[in-house]
């Protein structure tokens, strides 16, 4: 009697000194149920506050089919009030069988989701966020997009995920055998919804580059392209378009290289585009002045370490910076190189940003290549002048020509305007604080826009970007690609591009069109001045008149009265 | 007299208990009634979240622009 007493009492002790812990664990399990609250995802904006991504609370009706015993049954009577085959719900809960449950059907409304709740103890109801995206394709490349658990995969979604999701809660019931919830006990976090992002795009500007950009990708059967519209002045990007796109309500079906933003993972040796750029870099060094004349030889320059260097055209004879830039000189822009020598040229390509990321918010961006001085040869130095030998974005390419139109300050291309909270407060501006730099003096970058690259389109290679009533500038590059498989450039791939702006005398806008490998068998054309010249004109055109741009005349005759 | 307060204090022991019964249901129900009218907002708050996405995919400048393409071919 004594022994069993004492085992007895020794066995209440055990369990209240030693396994008190474990018992109170299991016993809280027992009680409480956990339900997960996620928070509503951010919005994403454009400029004038139109959505470009929103997330909306749907109904899901879901099955059990663990819990459901006869699939057939279940299944014909809930096809009914759903509007869904039988046999399509059948197979849904037989084939996944062993899963914890199976989406039957997502968006359902109200009237269905009470009736469909009431069928089986297997058939339940759940709310859910979805992730909506009313644009589809036309900014799809610049927003991204997000997963079944709304994380983001791409683009601003992927880059502000943190920001955008917001932070999840944790409601902990008391609950019946059941396991359904009789009271409250308490909220672990707090449940916050994401900041909504506004962006700098502008959803027309981006229409009408993406419209005009198409018919032309699609008429010269070209491997991709990409179109950017930027403010010069603050480095804003009103429309950032690469072709070929994807819709983000199919992302299952999309081949996964048509995710990237093309503007700024991938590169290309530039061409004759860079021309400018390195003119006003030597016209800054003072190697070389305006009206200077530069012997362009005839058609063809050869010299020890250097090679050959041709024309695409004939010989041009002697020419000034103008009249290079006009006639696109290879052989002009060579001599250039040469007198600006490589650690002059190099610093003043990377005074222009080339090299480097520029620092944009979305993910993916790439360097570019700009080999260091110590690696140059005699033909670097002839060559990266017209555009070979280094590599670059397009959007390194659009904040270079931005620091031409801008007068030479130094700009940071930037897409997120600010961040807003849920009620619709702005609680952190994202602009890049104003250029304070120079990077070539503001009457060198001024000539560049307004003589040379206005000339280059009203008597060059740009005359399809004439618009009646503005002064455009710009510059036209044809850029062989080089071979993946063997030296030297292919013979039949270019990249056509066309960097552009308006009003010369006070740009409101830049223009970047660049489209890879145009079919040259088409016999339409390849060159950017055919190919890329008449998108940029039409989206500036397009642009300007939406922006409310007065035609030149007008502004000319204003300034004029104002004088007076 | 002594009866006649017993029975006094009982009723007003009684009414007292009825009416606080009175107020905890009463707070019941109108606490009922604010959780039912919160979730009404916020699915009100939820279709009109839907109807001005349904809206924006309408009048976007992608929607407007495919529109008006199509309204000239068929023109």
């Amino acid at each position: 009697m004594m022994v069993s007493f004492l085992a007895l009492g020794g066995r209440c002790f055990y369990l209240q000194f030693f396994k008190s812990k474990h018992y109170i664990d299991a016993c809280s399990r027992q009680q409480r149920s956990y339900k997960s609250r996620q928070p509503q995802r951010g919005v994403i904006l454009d400029c004038r506050g139109r959505v470009l991504a929103a997330s909306n609370k749907i109904q899901i009706i879901k099955a059990e089919p663990r819990i459901i015993d006869d699939p057939k049954e279940v299944s014909s009577e809930l096809a009914p009030i759903i509007d869904m085959g039988a046999h399509v719900i059948c197979k849904l809960i037989v084939d996944r069988k062993d899963s914890g449950h199976v989406r039957i059907k997502a968006g359902a409304d109200p009237c269905e989701c009470n009736l469909a709740s009431r069928i089986h103890r297997g058939i339940a109801v759940e709310s859910d966020w979805q992730r909506h995206y009313p644009m589809g394709r036309l900014a799809a490349n610049i927003v991204g997009f997000t997963d079944p658990y709304n994380r983001g995969l791409e683009g601003i979604e992927l880059k502000y995920d943190k920001q955008l999701s917001g932070s999840a809660a944790e409601n902990i019931f008391f609950a019946d055998f059941r396991r359904r919830p009789i009271r409250l006990k308490q909220q672990e976090g707090t449940l916050t919804n994401g900041v909504g992002i506004i962006l700098t795009i502008d959803s027309t500007i981006q229409q009408f580059a993406r419209d005009e950009l198409m018919k032309h990708y699609e008429s010269y059967e070209a491997e991709s392209a990409v179109a950017v519209v930027a403010d010069p002045k603050s480095g804003a990007i009103l429309a950032m378009v690469s072709l070929p796109d994807f819709d983000p309500a199919d992302i299952g079906s999309t081949d996964p290289n048509n995710f990237r933003s093309r503007a700024i993972t991938d590169t290309y040796e530039p061409g004759s585009i860079l021309k400018p750029v390195v003119s006003a870099i030597a016209l800054e060094a003072g190697v070389v002045n305006k009206t200077e004349k530069i012997f362009c030889e005839n058609g063809s320059y050869r010299g020890t370490g250097f090679g050959r260097i041709g024309e695409y055209r004939r010989g041009f004879g002697n020419l000034t910076v103008r009249e290079i830039l006009i006639k696109s000189s290879n052989i002009g822009m060579a001599k250039i190189g040469q007198r600006l020598g490589k650690d002059r040229l190099y610093e003043g390509l990377t005074l222009f940003g080339f090299g480097r990321r520029t620092g944009i918010d979305v993910p993916g961006e790439v360097d570019g290549l700009l080999w260091p001085p110590e690696k140059w040869d005699g033909y670097s130095v002839t060559r990266i002048p017209f555009g070979q030998e280094i590599c670059v974005t397009t959007m390194q390419l659009t904040r270079a020509f931005c620091i031409l139109a801008n007068g030479g300050r130094l700009v940071r291309p930037f897409l997120v305007r600010a961040i807003v909270d849920n009620n619709g407060k702005i609680t952190e501006l994202k602009r890049p604080p104003p250029p304070v730099g120079y990077i070539i003096k503001p009457e060198v970058a001024e000539w560049v826009v307004s003589e040379a690259l206005a000339d280059v389109v009203n008597e060059g290679t740009g005359k399809r970007a004439q618009l009646e009533k503005w002064q455009v500038f710009g510059k036209t590059g044809t850029a062989n690609i080089a071979r993946s498989d063997a030296r030297g450039y292919s013979e039949n791939a270019y990249v056509a591009s066309f960097a552009a702006g308006a009003p010369a005398d006070d740009p409101a806008i830049v223009v970047l069109v660049s489209v890879r490998k145009p079919n040259r068998a088409l016999g339409k054309g390849y060159t950017g001045g055919v190919v890329a010249s008449p998108v940029a004109a039409k989206i500036i055109e397009r642009t300007l008149t939406y922006l409310g741009a007065q035609p030149d005349r007008q502004r000319q005759m204003f300034a004029r009265t104002r004088n007076r | 007299m002594s009866q006649s307060r017993f029975v006094f204090v009982v009723f007003c022991f009684t009414a007292v208990l009825i009416f606080a019964v009175y107020l905890r249901s009463a707070n019941d129900r109108i606490f009922y009634e604010l959780c039912a009218y919160y979730a009404e907002q916020s699915r009100l708050k939820q279709e009109l979240g839907t109807k001005q996405l349904l809206l924006e995919s309408l009048i976007n400048p992608a929607a407007i622009s495919q529109r008006v393409d199509k309204s000239n071919t068929d023109d």
